[in-house]
């Protein structure tokens, strides 16, 4: 389709290496205008380099850029803005504390002294309507949902005259309902001949979304095809190589009324951050060989109930039962010791502690037991046999044995964290966004370790904005809004139109 | 044409710059204190010279250095375990001016009779028990209610100086000798004083040497400070893990304080065997900071860099012997001190300058000139 013109975008033979390793292997890359171009790879196949380099923070080793046919250097993220490419990251580079004009104007060149705000909100406004973009100039940042805030930034982005524009994982944030506005956008940007790098992990989004798609596999090209000319297996087959790929495990109703929980909570309320409460008399159970999904949009309160649960965090009122023990007022270690293992949201800087080795931190909850240290004494023998011995299990790679475990990619730091958590000890599993970010087979590793749980009996309670994992892991499944528990479903009852708008708290359920 | 300056943190340090760095440093502060030191008409040449005659040239001026790098490595291992936690312990000056006191008093205290392993071992017991109390008065209050442990041991260094002031100075106490025309302490028995080892070195440089050596080895290999460690790389992970911050916080900061207090003891036992607040305060514990500093917190570095520095500090009193003013002589060490522990930057950041052409940021598709 694009054949007779020149791409606007063309990356040939980029070659960027870390520490000796390369990120990105002569890999080749074209974007043409007014095109919707899928960027899909597992984690650490290189996309994110690819995107950094586009967006002028990396500088490749090797190979060319070309905008419009010229070899460009890109320096900075200032000669990328410069160049027309405006990059959308998963974390928002916006101030909180200032309204959408504002944060508009920052980072903007050339002004002039006197800061012209009703003039930059005429503009926004008026390039917001061309793009279907519904923004409030005024309003602050602070008061806008996930969704609002990425279209913040896609503004931000087309106001700096971006003619390509890369949204790196875009939906990881958003609620269902908002990825069909996002990708609304997408489609009307692409009409106006902008030219969209779509980094997804999301089989159904680029299938549905894109014109073309190029799989990166460990750093090298795996494929460039034309969407419509392609399948979900083939491109699986693609992203994962010869490899097979995991099956998930098969859904089947677990549910064990008759024995005792593992985990109870009963009438939670914690305070948030920011002093409101974030949890609000949340009840539930898990069992024996049970999983229960615990769906919503972040920042629903799920991070307070997970820490309160953990002992992280102290709570108002009601109460948390691990078995049959009281374990409201009781510390992280005691509550892990009466048989609570947890994975959570954040693995760099909670889940593992980023300056220690993977041996160190896969004996961060054991250091100070036999056989890991006697009388104090850390036996390093001990430590590297068992950190062999799990590395090999869970597949952890990547790791080399002196090096902090912050230069590990996030399915091997995740691994990691599974690793230590399953094989201590423990009855219950507390998960909290286990695969996010993860790439497909590292998520399909995760969840079969998360299922294999049910097997040996445990119960596991699983936070995850994703629906898919939730509904293909869950036995049972609660939906959490503004801090209630605002609907629960089974395999059975299941309707996931009405659970995504229970999610972002369209409806409410009406007992 | 610009001229952009990046700066880079590098993964590790390559070996050649672990040495580079330093000797490179030295020369840069070597030809600007040079620089000064004509302009101020004297002869750098002569000056370096007597620097390093009085210092490191010879037997009696090695020992000379040695004595001072004692305390010196004591003061930095105080400082290096709490900044390893991330915390600021700032108060190992005023922790050795208790250590000072406490063996001082119970040096006199004691029958002057006592076996000397009795009396050394009752003495740097009590000094580094003082050091930890006072550490303390800094530590409970941070582990339990988040007060800035900056602020306080900062302060409470300028107590224990007017403590000690008061008990020499402003008072007839109990430490103060009557009997001496200005006001001094009482000298320590023969029985308190730490043996000598040649020269005026005593045995108070194995004392701290051996620390170092087993504050590395606590470091690398045992629980306690696997745990130091992780709570110093991130609080949420070792809160996660189940630790127990506040109780750490606590034993660290009295650790920190007891390596502090032990010093002033030491000092007292080895060097100027009675309280004398104008011996004992000489911003030992200061300096420790910039030892810490230098050494990268790693207690086996300490050692060495310590004995640099009191090099550097011991031969300042043989160039006013030249004639170079005492202000110059200041300034010189304080830029050596400055140029080295700046060179650190450079051992952990790569800089890269680079011309960037102006405006257009097309090139010619030139190869990147890195």
């Amino acid at each position: 389709m694009h054949t007779d013109e020149e791409p606007i975008l063309q990356i040939r033979e980029l070659t960027k290496s870390f520490y000796g390793v390369a990120a990105n292997n002569r890999v080749s890359f074209d974007l043409y205008a007014g095109e919707v171009h899928g960027l899909l790879g597992e984690n650490g196949a290189g996309k994110s380099t690819l995107c950094s380099i586009l967006a002028g923070l990396y500088r490749p080793d090797s190979g060319e850029v070309a905008l419009d046919g010229d070899a460009v250097t890109l320096r900075s993220p200032q000669d990328a803005a410069h160049a027309g490419i405006g990059m959308v990251y998963q974390h928002f580079r916006l101030v909180s504390s200032m309204t959408v004009a504002e944060n508009m104007i920052l980072g903007l060149e050339n002004q002039s002294v006197r800061l012209s705000l009703r003039s930059v909100e005429t503009k926004v406004a008026e390039i917001a309507g061309g793009y279907g973009l519904e923004v409030d100039p005024g309003a602050y940042v602070w008061q806008l949902s996930v969704g609002e805030q990425q279209r913040v930034e896609i503004l931000r982005q087309l106001l700096r005259g971006a003619r390509i524009m890369i949204l790196d994982e875009p939906t990881a944030v958003l609620a269902p309902q908002e990825c069909d506005k996002l990708f609304v956008v997408v489609r009307q940007m692409a009409r106006q001949g902008h030219s969209v790098v779509l980094v997804s992990h999301k089989m159904e989004e680029i299938l549905a979304n894109t014109d073309r798609v190029t799989v990166l596999r460990q750093g090298r090209n795996a494929a460039t095809v034309a969407t419509s000319e392609t399948s979900a297996e083939e491109l699986v087959t693609m992203v994962i190589g010869g490899d097979h790929f995991p099956e998930p495990g098969r859904l089947t109703a677990r549910r064990q009324d008759g024995t005792a929980a593992v985990l109870a909570v009963s009438g939670l309320r914690v305070t948030g951050d920011r002093g409101p409460l974030a949890v609000d008399g949340v009840s539930f159970e898990v069992r024996p060989g049970q999983i229960v999904g615990v769906a919503g949009v972040a920042g629903n309160g799920q991070r307070e109930l997970q820490e309160s649960i953990a002992g992280l965090r102290p709570v108002s009122s009601g109460s948390v039962w691990i078995g049959d023990r009281d374990v409201t007022s009781r510390s992280p270690r005691s509550r892990s010791r009466a048989g609570l293992s947890y994975v959570p949201e954040d693995r760099l800087g909670t889940g593992l502690a980023s300056g220690l080795t993977l041996e160190e931190n896969l004996v961060l909850k054991s250091y100070n037991e036999a056989p890991y240290s006697r009388w104090g004494v850390l036996s390093r023998r001990a430590i590297a046999s068992m950190a062999d011995k799990l590395s090999a299990q869970f597949d952890v790679r990547g790791a080399r044995a002196k090096m902090p475990v912050s230069s590990m990619s996030g399915g091997n730091l995740q691994k990691a964290v599974l690793a230590r958590e399953l094989t201590r000890p423990h009855t219950v599993l507390l998960a909290a966004q286990p695969t996010r970010g993860l790439d497909l087979a590292a998520s399909a590793a995760v969840r079969s370790h998360i299922l294999s749980e049910t097997a040996k009996g445990r119960g596991v309670l699983l936070f995850s904005e994703d629906l898919a994992e939730i509904t293909e892991l869950s036995d049972s499944i609660l939906v959490m809004s503004q801090g209630r528990i605002v609907g629960s479903y089974t395999p059975e009852t299941l309707d996931v139109e009405e659970l995504g708008l229970l999610m972002t708290g369209a409806k409410v359920e009406i007992e | 044409m610009t001229i952009r300056l990046s700066v880079v943190p590098r993964a590790a340090p390559p070996p050649a710059l672990r040495i580079g760095v330093p000797f490179a440093s030295l020369l840069a502060a070597g030809v600007v204190g040079g620089s000064i030191l004509v302009i101020a008409g004297n002869s750098p040449l002569d000056a370096y010279e007597t620097m390093f005659d009085a210092s490191l040239n010879g037997l009696r001026p090695l020992m000379r250095t040695l004595t001072l790098a004692t305390p010196l490595i004591l003061t930095g291992l105080a400082a290096a375990i709490t900044f390893r936690m991330k915390i600021w312990n700032i108060g190992a000056e005023g922790q050795l001016y208790m250590g000072a006191i406490a063996a001082s008093g119970l040096a006199v205290a004691l029958p002057a009779s006592s076996p000397r392993p009795v009396m050394l071992l009752s003495i740097l017991l009590a000094g580094a028990g003082a050091g930890a109390v006072w550490a303390g008065l800094a530590a409970i209050p941070k582990a339990y209610l988040n007060t800035d442990e900056v602020i306080t041991t900062l302060m409470l260094n300028f107590i224990a100086l007017s403590l000690m002031n008061y008990l020499i100075f402003g008072s007839a106490s109990f430490w103060r000798d009557s009997a001496a025309t200005f006001p001094t302490g009482k000298a320590i028995p023969e029985s308190a004083e730490l043996p000598v080892l040649s020269h005026r070195l005593h045995y108070g440089v194995l004392i701290a040497v051996v620390s170092a050596v087993v504050l590395w080895w606590v470091l690398r290999r045992t629980s306690w400070g696997f745990e130091l460690r992780t709570i110093g790389d991130s609080r949420k992970a070792s809160r996660y893990a189940g630790m127990r911050v506040g109780p750490k916080v606590v034993s660290v900061l009295a650790l920190s304080g007891a390596l502090a207090g032990g010093a002033g003891a030491i000092e007292i036992s080895g060097v100027i065997k009675g309280l004398d607040p104008r011996a004992v305060a000489a911003e030992l514990g200061f300096t420790g900071i910039v030892v810490a500093a230098v050494a990268r917190l790693n207690p086996l570095a300490v050692v060495p860099v310590a004995t640099f520095l009191a090099a550097i500090v011991t031969s300042g009193s043989s160039l006013q012997r030249i004639g170079i003013e005492t202000e110059i002589v200041f300034l010189l060490q304080g830029l050596i001190f400055l140029f080295v522990a700046a060179g650190d930057f450079f051992l952990v950041n790569k800089v890269i300058l680079r011309p960037r052409p102006s405006p257009a940021l097309v090139d010619g598709g030139e190869p990147t000139d890195e």
